[in-house]
């Protein structure tokens, strides 16, 4: 690994159970700023876990994660401040159906980051513009599309600034037609340098926008590859059964 | 006819005893409304209690207390609680019968809503509770934000139609001579020796509360639905 890129997240010997069922096995791994990272693997594999691991979503059932020189599995850390640095899209959006856009994306920034409330919805109405809806910020979600949902979801969590995004199949719940609105939008992010690690069955896109590509089988990094390698070259037995099945 | 116009005379305006219904009324609705109050401030707390326990795993003896509580109240019926109340709890002669009354009813009716607070807050989708985890908010922040404004709304309904069991189960308030509602009207019968007009009367009276209530009640939810977002 070069020296001269920074790291963000260092994982070490990430472990999870859930009971008796061994989910991660041991993930060692650097997520380095501004890495695009997508993860792959069979359904089941721990993909999941893996990333909600990260930002302790699941407590580590032993194992680190250092996020910005911290040890966040610490039980001393307080988690939330860490959280407003790491953001996250879920694959069914999440958003607070109370609330109208606008609400949604400055609740978090008013009471969390101490903004005032116009501060907030400059810097909402900004992303807003930039994904094309600036006209549904006083539209409740229920009003919207899943595509809609969803780039709303991505600019709620960018509204608090955070230094990495991470994404759980962020275009599994959506009709064919919208899933490109959210890819693209994930591009521009990528563009702009984000720092980002994405659950995905989004091969192409994989192969366009990722900087590492990362395939976790059975608890464990079975392969990472740039996405040449990873997709031209794959080594191991698994990998290409299971690229020769969703290529 | 004649008759009639002459036991009804008899029944409510004679030596006012019209005015043990106006009395008893009021004595129903401060025991229901004070009760109430009790009973959604203290329900919250079990509910909280209960389902903090349940998702975090914290709280454990505080939850095994609320459990308890919840088992001894909904197992036993409410004119035992309100004797045991009057005659163990207060039995000191110098105590006021409407304090007993507003206490036993508040704490009966927490149990209640504690059940309904608690499916509201369980069906809240999980989702919700971890999208606001992920943005950094922590626990008590997430649910203040997030989780209770929705399950509160949810429950507006059941939450309602707890008030108008309650205001019905507070006849039985005259178990420790309580002079509500029924009492009121039990106490006219005893003097005139005429059941029917009294009693019916009173049924008259719940009967009106009841209907006005319930249809407030699915004004409230129509209003909430058509702003359902
Ligand atoms: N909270 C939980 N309790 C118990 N088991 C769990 C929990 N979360 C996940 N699991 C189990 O852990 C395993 C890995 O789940 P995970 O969601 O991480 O897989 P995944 O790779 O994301 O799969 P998919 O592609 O289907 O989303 C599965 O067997 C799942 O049933
Ligand atoms: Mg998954």
């Amino acid at each position: 690994m070069t020296t001269n890129k920074e790291t963000l997240i260092q994982v070490t010997d990430l472990q999870k159970s859930f009971k008796n069922l061994d989910v991660l096995k041991g993930i060692t791994t650097d997520i380095n700023k501004g890495d695009v990272v997508v993860v792959i693997g069979p359904s089941g594999s721990g993909k999941s876990t893996f990333l909600r691991t990260l930002n302790l979503l699941e407590v580590p059932t032993s194992g680190t994660i250092m996020f910005e020189g911290v040890n966040i599995t610490d039980k001393h850390v307080d988690i939330n401040i860490h959280r407003q640095k790491m953001g996250m899209v879920f694959q069914q959006f999440n958003l607070f159906p109370h609330m109208t856009i606008l609400k949604n994306m400055t609740i978090a920034p008013i009471k969390l980051l101490k903004k005032s409330k116009e501060e907030a919805e400059a810097k909402a109405m900004e992303l807003l513009k930039r994904v094309g809806l600036e006209d549904r910020a006083e539209a409740y979600p229920s009003q919207l599309s899943g595509g809609q949902k969803q780039r709303i979801a991505i600019v709620r969590a960018l509204c608090m600034e955070p230094d990495v995004m991470l994404f759980d199949e962020p275009t599994s719940a959506l009709d064919p037609e919208m899933v490109g609105e959210v890819l693209q939008v994930m591009r521009d992010l990528a563009k702009d340098g984000m720092t980002m690690v994405i659950v995905t069955h989004e091969m192409g896109f994989a192969r366009e926008v990722a900087n590492r590509v990362m395939f976790i089988d059975e608890g464990v990094i079975m392969e990472e590859a740039s996405p040449e390698d990873f997709f031209n070259n794959p080594k191991s037995d698994r990998l290409k059964d299971f690229l020769s099945k969703v290529l | 006819m004649n008759s009639f116009k002459e036991k009804f005379i008899q029944n409510f305006i004679e030596e006012d005893r019209w005015m043990y219904l106006v009395n008893g009324l009021k004595t129903t609705l401060i025991i229901t409304v004070l009760a109430v109050l009790i009973g959604i401030a203290l329900g919250f707390v079990i509910a909280v209690i209960r389902t903090t326990h349940d998702k975090t795993g914290k709280l454990k003896f505080l939850n095994l207390i609320a459990k308890v509580y919840l088992a001894v109240v909904r197992g036993t019926p409410v004119v035992v609680q309100l004797l045991i109340i009057w005659f163990v709890v207060f039995a000191y002669p110098t105590a006021s019968l409407l304090v007993a009354a507003v206490i036993t009813f508040g704490l009966n009716s927490a149990a209640y809503v504690a059940e309904i607070f608690r499916s509201g807050i369980m069906s809240i989708d999980n989702g919700q509770f971890e999208a606001g985890r992920s943005l950094g908010f922590n626990y008590i922040q997430t649910m203040i934000y997030i989780v209770f404004p929705q399950a509160f709304k949810n429950v507006l309904p059941a939450l309602s139609n707890e008030v108008v069991v309650l205001l019905k189960e507070t006849s039985v308030a005259g178990y420790i001579g309580v002079q509500d509602l029924t009492r009121g009207g039990d106490i006219i019968r005893s003097r005139t020796y005429e059941a029917f007009l009294p009693l019916l009367a009173v049924a008259i009276i719940y009967f009106t509360i009841v209907t006005v209530l319930t249809w407030l009640i699915s004004k409230l939810e129509r209003r909430l639905r058509n702003s359902d977002h």
